[in-house]
């Protein structure tokens, strides 16, 4: 439709391509430098055991996948991180619903909300390893306790950001409180439903981890305290890199596909 | 009875109301539960009091854990600021330094600081090295981002005209740089300290003898839950403190130049480097 915006004058293409290519030639050398310096650390500077090579940290991960124990204990962090945070969820968005939409409630509820956002997770994971004992009970409440703050603050900062004028236009045009939610509250929430999970997630992981380091009979936060305990640093290694490969992929790919098909009606986003 | 009901409805209330509401619900439901590790409140103001009259058990008062534990925070986050600054200045002013580093910036922001707390555990052993080494690894990377940010920041119009109009170097430094900054350190600290505090106490718990994050486990050995959930009111407290009081005062002192009513250190922009939603960020994690 535009051709004369489409034909980018040619210089300015080339240098953009020779800009990309030198972004990630520098990327690359940052890596290698870095691979590098740990590679020479483990075999100039200190004991094999202190800082393992690289290379035998990705034996201890292909054996960790090979023999299928990455699935066990994934499978149970993901399965308390999952079930704790939909709890929170509920209670989360519920409790910001409420405060954001009532004065009284959010005076009723703000110190709550803030206390458990300060107190640090350590102990929320040691009160309920110590109520739940062992099991995944424990972990499951910390996570719910830790990460339905942060939805709840994220809800009621959406919620005050509806504007009124839309809220009122619809209740001129005489439409019942459950399409109120739907159509004009929901849209204007879901990128604050979505900042919410990020960081929730976030947190849960992180306190799930933490809860099972104390309490846990399986999990990712059991077998780093296993390896802390075994004082093994290549296997205690190899498990970080798996969470961290994981929490990646987990935030990277699958919430923000699902952030950007949500939030498709937006400029800014479809842009 | 109309005034009551207005003075209910009344917010102020509905908060006297959630506290007393809590405290005697707490005191009230934990006798019927089937555990006897639920403490109730009245035993947790109990031990705090006694452990604010340095009457405990534990082998160190709650004063000298705290301070030893603020002792070890304020030395790892100078080492922190330390490395932190010139990287971050590195990464703003330089895009090459920047592709080279942001990877293993954004691994460190994502990192648990637990991660960090058992690597040094493991390889610095019990003692202050690894508490320290914690503290400095889990604030490093929220001071270099936030630096860097600053650094791009830096409104060049303002710079373009001391340029023209001949103010020195170091004026210039001091009087735009400088300025604009400020905010972005805040940030720093403001987020490098809570993610260090957190990091600190798990060090503590695991790779060392003393401090406050090992009072914590020592009242977990002991079964005693009332000293875990009074440890976590000291900690709110301090944290509150901080916030309120030493934040609160420097960043009005350090913004002093502003119109009066923005003068609270400004919102960090950049805890979450590529976020693409609005966010509410909350202060601490």
């Amino acid at each position: 439709m535009y051709p004369k915006l489409r034909a980018r004058p040619a210089p300015a293409d080339a240098r953009r391509r020779a800009e990309h290519r030198s972004r990630w030639l520098w990327r690359v050398a940052g890596y290698v430098f870095f691979i590098g310096l740990w590679q020479f650390t483990s075999s100039f500077l200190v004991a094999d055991f202190i800082v393992p090579p690289p290379a035998v940290i990705l034996a201890e991960i292909w054996d960790i996948v090979a023999t299928g124990q990455v699935w066990v204990h994934f499978g149970a962090t993901l399965r308390t991180i999952a079930v704790g945070f939909a709890i929170a969820y509920v209670l989360g968005s519920a409790i910001g619903l409420l405060m954001g939409r009532s004065k009284w409630w959010e005076a009723f509820l703000s110190d709550w909300v803030m206390a458990t956002l300060t107190t640090p997770g350590l102990i929320f994971a040691l009160v309920t390893a110590m109520i739940f004992g062992l099991g995944a009970t424990g972990p499951i409440v910390a996570v719910i306790v830790t990460s339905f703050s942060y939805v709840a603050v994220n809800v009621v900062e959406g919620v005050k950001a509806v504007p009124r004028d839309l809220t009122d236009m619809a209740r001129a045009f005489g439409r019942n409180q459950v399409q109120i939610l739907r159509h004009v509250y929901l849209p204007f929430l879901a990128p604050y439903f979505f900042t919410a999970t990020r960081y929730g997630f976030s947190i849960a992981w992180k306190i799930a981890t933490l809860a099972e380091v104390i309490v846990g009979t399986a999990g990712i936060g059991f077998m780093m305290r296993q390896k802390f305990q075994q004082f093994s640093i290549a296997g205690f290694l190899a498990w970080v890199l798996l969470f961290f490969a994981f929490a990646l992929f987990l935030e990277r790919v699958v919430l923000q596909r699902q952030m950007r098909h949500v939030l498709r009606w937006r400029p800014e986003v479809a842009g | 009875m109309r005034r009551v009901h207005d003075l209910l409805r009344h917010p102020r209330a509905a908060r006297v109301l959630s506290w007393v509401g809590f405290v005697a619900s707490w005191q009230l439901v934990v006798p019927l539960l089937p555990t006897e590790l639920v403490p109730t409140p009245s035993e947790v103001a109990v031990f705090m009091w006694n452990e604010l009259r340095m009457e405990t058990v534990a082998p160190h008062t709650v004063y000298e854990s705290f301070s030893l534990s603020f002792q070890r925070l304020g030395v790892g986050l100078f080492l922190a600021f330390a490395i932190g600054v010139p990287l971050g200045l590195l990464m703003g002013l330089r895009r090459r330094a920047e592709w080279f580093l942001h990877d293993f910036v954004v691994v460190g922001l994502a990192m648990p600081s637990l991660v960090w707390a058992l690597v040094t555990g493991m390889w610095f052993g019990f003692g202050d090295l690894a508490p320290v080494m914690t503290v400095t690894l889990a604030a490093v990377t929220f001071v270099v981002i936030n630096v860097a940010e600053g650094v791009r920041n830096v409104p060049k119009d303002l710079l373009d005209m001391s340029g023209a109009y001949g103010v020195s170097r170091y004026a210039t430094i001091r009087h735009v740089i400088f300025p604009s900054l400020m905010p972005f350190f805040f940030a720093a600290l403001r987020y490098g300290l809570a993610n260090a505090w957190k990091g600190l106490v798990l060090a503590e718990v695991w790779a060392s003898t003393e401090g406050a994050g090992w009072v914590i486990k020592f009242w977990y050995d002991a079964h005693r839950s009332q000293g875990i959930v009074g440890y976590a009111l000291f900690f709110i407290i301090v944290a509150i403190f901080i916030e309120r009081i030493v934040f609160g005062r420097l960043s009005g002192w350090v913004f002093r130049w502003r119109p009066s009513d923005s003068r609270q250190a400004p919102e960090p922009t950049v805890a979450d480097p590529d976020k693409s939603a609005p966010a509410a960020v909350p202060g601490r994690q």
